[in-house]
């Protein structure tokens, strides 16, 4: 369910997904919600699509398990906004899930490409 | 566990801050947009639109991120709850209807429960109450009847089934020394009934098995409530005496109350061994029954048959007239509900059927109403509403009105329940303690609940499946009316009148009954009639028993009775005067065997059973009893004198061709198996309803009042007038003979013959109410259904008048689809009626269970309301008006 206009070609989250990539988006430095989509459009070739009613959502599930923490603070050109950080324990989760989801990855591919 | 407890503590302190928090936080991501389209070069009003555009559904964000911060949807909860509030007010009209109907069946379930519970379900109040039996012997003719005393002691102490084992009887004594002589009611227990029972004492100790030792000095042990009115509470009663039918007893102690073990209250117990410890012959019948517990794993018919087994030894060893008695037993709980056990059911299930059909009702309302609302659902959907949660919304709003109908229903039960008690017939236990008790309440809460998930399930898979473009389009009619749906319908609408029609068959076969009983002839003329009953006190009317129930010889009672009815016969007002022991529908005062001497010897177990009553002279001129042969008792018959019985009418049909061919015969009480007295049959007697009027003639021997004197007889005082008015002169009549003769009762006649059909008018009364509750509401939902049936349909009908279709046809078509579905039900609830009447067989009187003419009225009045029901929307169907309905759409 897409609340942003049509652009059939652009990708939705596969389920789990998004939180992952939440966190990787934090690893180097805080940054808020829209930061966030903008990091994950960019990084993704504008590949992906982030739905802010899946992103927010995604947010206070992640501040829930003390994943990510949020502090309001003022950006570099002087505008208040809500800013999430890494916990450590998210750090640790991150670790986790990125060597999972990187196997997952290669054996998609391995499948669905093989070599010669 | 770190999420729970962080919902825990946004829940307590943050809920609010979150909300600001949420809004501000889209607030800010909204002014990146806005800054960023600027910086685009796009003008301000452009930019936050674009802004606003992007970043999608604010409300559906924001909610979906407090989702994650709740409980299982307890916010949402308050919310549906609100919607579903606002619901019910937009359509009052439509919510009254729903929510009357539900406080109907669940008031009237509710009611009805409260007395099985508190009748049938309660636990007695006895410790391992679900373990006790009631003991009885049996013989091949009948069960359940008095154990001897030698049998009871082998029982007690020869079995391996039972822990223990109580003998009990009841007794009536005369108490003098106290202020003017009473009546008082004892109950004879031996030493183990207070254990069986859990009593505790007050005061003193209880009884012992010195107490039931042979020549033990008599003890008594008072009721509390005795020992508050009758000896004024005194704290050292204790060793005190009380002098009871000419004997002192010594009271060894005081009662807890709450023991309410036998059908009336006692004023004290009396050990049952003092005066059975002497018993010689194992045949000696008196009127004790064994309480007993069985151990527990013990079957009740393992029990029996260790009993049993016990009787067949006995029987070796002791050879005797009742080698062939065994055992028999039953539960008490069975013991105690008896027969109402049937009636009780066959309310409850009359009752429960009556809430099918007020949740049918309201699942067809919420059907018709839910697909009204297609529209409203769609756009709640289009604004960013999930499925689920749609679903869920209106499961709340469904179940919301559903409370509200049982909370309006229990008021209604608390109403009911109050007119029940108090209307309902004496005779049924524990009816008057029936009250809204926790189980009651959980009972109505769990019948609120299904009811609001049953009718609420069937719009909600409609809602499910609704179609937004479609149902978005303006004009369009719903999507809800769809093949699965209609069906459904049509299945509601059979359904209704197949349970109507079950239960108005039902409650008709009762009420025929009840009239069938009520204006039964009784055999004699029971206006103006008074009966005075009077048992004398046996210290002044000493009298000895003998082996024939109510008889017994005793001069002084004999004389007693015989100057009250020659002074009764001289007061004015007062046409005839005659004494009867047992009168018409007091039910069985006594059965036992008899022989016809120049008949065939019958073989031992197939001796026939007769009531035994006693009647004194001019007792069946004074009831207006047809004397089909010879004659009544008359002064002639003396004591000393040959013997002489009347029999009624169904003995002499029995057992001669003709009513005169009786007369002179002989028959010996006892059988021919037993010692007994010869009687000489003087008259025949016209059959009279002994068990109440609703039952079918029973074998009955009259005996003579001057032979066999009692103490306890029914004076029967045949008025000019109303006989309420002769009371005060009866009273003095009594008095001015012994003023210490307690009156037990005097009461116009036809007040007792009420009494074995209060029960029956009780029941009748509620199926009847039942029945009508059921026609209401079926009207009710066939109106509802075809109405809306013909709704969805005036396109439809528009389009065939336009193409020439004439009213007829129409009211044809609309008829047809009307008439098929109360076909089918008619056809559904005739088979329904057929299995359920066999149920009610015990209760009817006069009328078959399968009465064909019973059948037809029944469907006819179903089909009358169906038809009214239907005419309504049927005349809604030819009154479309086809060229503004064309027009319009």
């Amino acid at each position: 369910m897409s609340t942003v206009g049509n652009q059939p070609e652009r990708l939705e989250f596969l389920q789990g997904t998004l939180e992952v990539l939440i966190l990787r988006s934090l690893q180097a430095a805080s940054n808020h919600a829209y930061g966030i989509s903008l990091f994950l459009e960019q990084q993704s070739d504008n590949e992906f699509l982030v739905d802010n009613g899946s992103l927010y959502p995604a947010l206070q599930r992640l501040l829930q398990r003390e994943w990510i923490a949020a502090q309001w603070r003022t950006s570099p050109n002087g505008r208040r906004a809500k800013y999430y950080r890494l916990t450590p324990l998210g750090r640790k989760q991150l670790v986790a899930a990125m060597s999972k989801w990187m196997r997952f990855v290669e054996a998609m591919g391995r499948i669905l490409a093989p070599e010669g | 566990m770190r999420e729970w407890w962080s919902k825990i503590r946004r829940a307590v302190n943050l809920r609010r801050g979150l909300h600001d928090d949420l809004g501000e936080e889209i607030r800010s991501h909204l002014d990146f947009l806005i800054e960023e389209n600027i910086a685009r070069g796009m003008p301000p009003d452009e930019a936050r639109a674009a802004a606003k555009r992007h970043f999608g559904n604010q409300t559906a964000v924001r909610e979906r991120a407090r989702e994650a911060w709740q409980f299982p949807g307890l916010e949402t909860i308050l919310q549906d709850l609100r919607y579903g509030l606002r619901g019910i007010r937009k359509a009052p009209g439509f919510s009254i209807v729903v929510i009357l109907t539900l406080a109907l069946g669940i008031g009237a379930n509710t009611a009805i429960f409260s007395v099985v519970y508190s009748v049938l379900l309660r636990p007695l109040p006895y410790p391992n109450g679900e373990r006790l039996i009631q003991l009885g012997e049996s013989t091949p003719k009948a069960s359940g009847i008095s154990v001897t005393w030698i049998n009871f002691q082998h029982w007690k102490h020869e079995n391996h089934s039972f822990v223990d084992m109580a003998g009990f009887h009841t007794a009536v004594l005369t108490m003098t020394g106290r202020g003017d002589a009473a009546l008082t009611y004892a109950g004879v227990v031996d030493s183990s009934f207070f254990h069986l029972t859990g009593s505790r004492p007050l005061l003193g100790r209880l009884f012992t098995e010195a107490d039931d030792r042979w020549g033990a000095t008599p003890t008594v042990l008072v009721t509390e409530e005795f020992w508050a009115k009758t000896l004024g509470a005194n704290p050292r009663v204790i060793g005190q005496t009380l002098d009871l039918d000419g004997k002192a007893y010594q009271i060894i102690g005081v009662l807890r109350p709450g023991l309410k073990f036998f059908g009336r209250p006692m004023d004290f117990y009396l050990p049952l061994g003092i005066s059975e410890n002497n018993t010689v012959k194992r045949s000696q019948h008196g009127s004790t029954r064994l309480l007993a517990l069985l151990k527990p794993g013990v079957t009740l018919s393992s029990a029996r048959a260790d009993l049993d087994a016990i009787m067949k030894r006995l029987a070796l060893a002791d050879p005797g007239p009742e080698e062939d008695h065994r055992a028999y037993g039953e539960y008490l709980s069975e013991t105690i509900t008896g027969d109402v056990r049937e009636t009780l059911w066959i309310l409850m299930g009359a009752v429960v059927l009556v809430l099918i059909l007020a949740c049918a009702n309201v699942a067809s309302l919420l059907l018709v109403r839910g697909t009204a609302r297609t529209r409203e659902i769609a756009i709640r959907a289009a604004i960013g509403a999930g499925r689920s949660r749609i679903v869920r919304q209106l499961l709340t709003e469904n179940l919301l009105i559903a409370a509200i109908g049982g909370g309006l229903g229990l008021l209604l039960a608390k109403v009911c329940l109050r007119a029940l008690v108090s209307a309902g017939p004496a005779n049924i236990p524990r009816l008057s303690e029936a009250g809204l008790n926790w189980q009651v309440l959980l009972f109505a809460a769990a019948a609120t609940i299904a009811v609001g998930l049953l009718a609420g399930i069937a719009p909600v898979f409609t809602a499910r499946k609704i179609d937004l473009t479609s149902a978005l389009k303006e004009g369009s009619v719903g999507s809800g009316e769809n093949r699965r749906g209609h069906s459904f319908r049509n299945g509601l609408v059979i359904a209704e009148i197949a349970i109507t029609l079950v239960l108005a068959f039902g409650s008709g076969l009762l009420i025929r009954s009840l009239i069938a009983a009520e204006t039964s002839y009784p055999g004699f003329n029971s206006g103006h009639l008074l009966a005075l009953e009077l048992q004398l006190p046996p210290a002044r009317y000493a009298t000895v028993r003998t082996t024939l129930p109510g008889a017994s010889t005793g001069e002084a009672a004999r004389q007693f009775y015989g100057q009250l009815m020659q002074n009764l016969r001289g007061e004015p007002g007062i046409e005839a005067v005659g004494a009867v022991y047992c009168p018409p529908s007091a039910g069985d005062c006594g059965d036992f065997w008899y022989s016809v001497l120049d008949k065939p010897a019958p073989a031992r177990g197939d001796v026939p059973l007769s009531l035994f009553n006693t009647a004194g002279n001019a007792y069946f001129q004074t009831m207006g009893m047809r004397i089909l042969a010879g004659r009544g008792f008359t002064d002639a018959d003396r004591a000393g004198g040959p013997l002489v019985a009347v029999v009624n009418e169904e003995i002499a049909r029995k057992w001669w061709a003709a009513p005169q061919l009786a007369l002179g015969q002989r028959i010996k009480v006892g059988g021919p198996y037993m010692e007994g007295p010869v009687y000489q049959i003087v008259g025949v007697a016209a059959n009279v309803s002994q068990m109440g009027l609703d039952t079918a003639p029973m074998p009955e021997i009259y005996l003579d009042f001057l032979q066999h004197p009692s103490q306890q007889r029914v004076v029967m005082i045949r008025t000019a007038g109303d006989p309420a008015q002769l009371i005060p002169a009866v009273r003095r009549q009594v008095a001015a003979i012994d003023r210490n003769v307690p009156i037990q009762s005097l009461r116009p006649f036809e007040r007792w013959m009420e009494a074995p059909l209060a029960r029956r008018r009780f029941s009748t009364l509620l199926l009847g109410l039942f029945a009508a509750l059921a026609m209401i509401l079926a009207a009710v939902g066939i109106y509802g259904i075809l109405n809306y049936w013909v709704g969805v349909r005036q396109k439809e009908i528009a389009i065939r008048q336009a193409m020439g279709a004439p009213r007829s046809a129409i009211l044809r078509w609309a008829g047809w689809h009307a008439a098929r579905l109360v076909a089918l039900g008619i056809a559904l609830g005739a088979l329904g009626s057929w299995g359920a009447s066999r149920w009610l067989k015990s209760m009817l009187f006069g009328v078959s269970e399968s009465d064909p003419a019973m059948m037809i009225l029944a469907g006819a009045t179903v089909i009358v309301i169906a038809a009214f029901a239907a005419s309504l929307p049927l005349w809604r169907a030819i009154g479309v008006d086809t060229v503004r309905y064309l027009h319009d759409s």
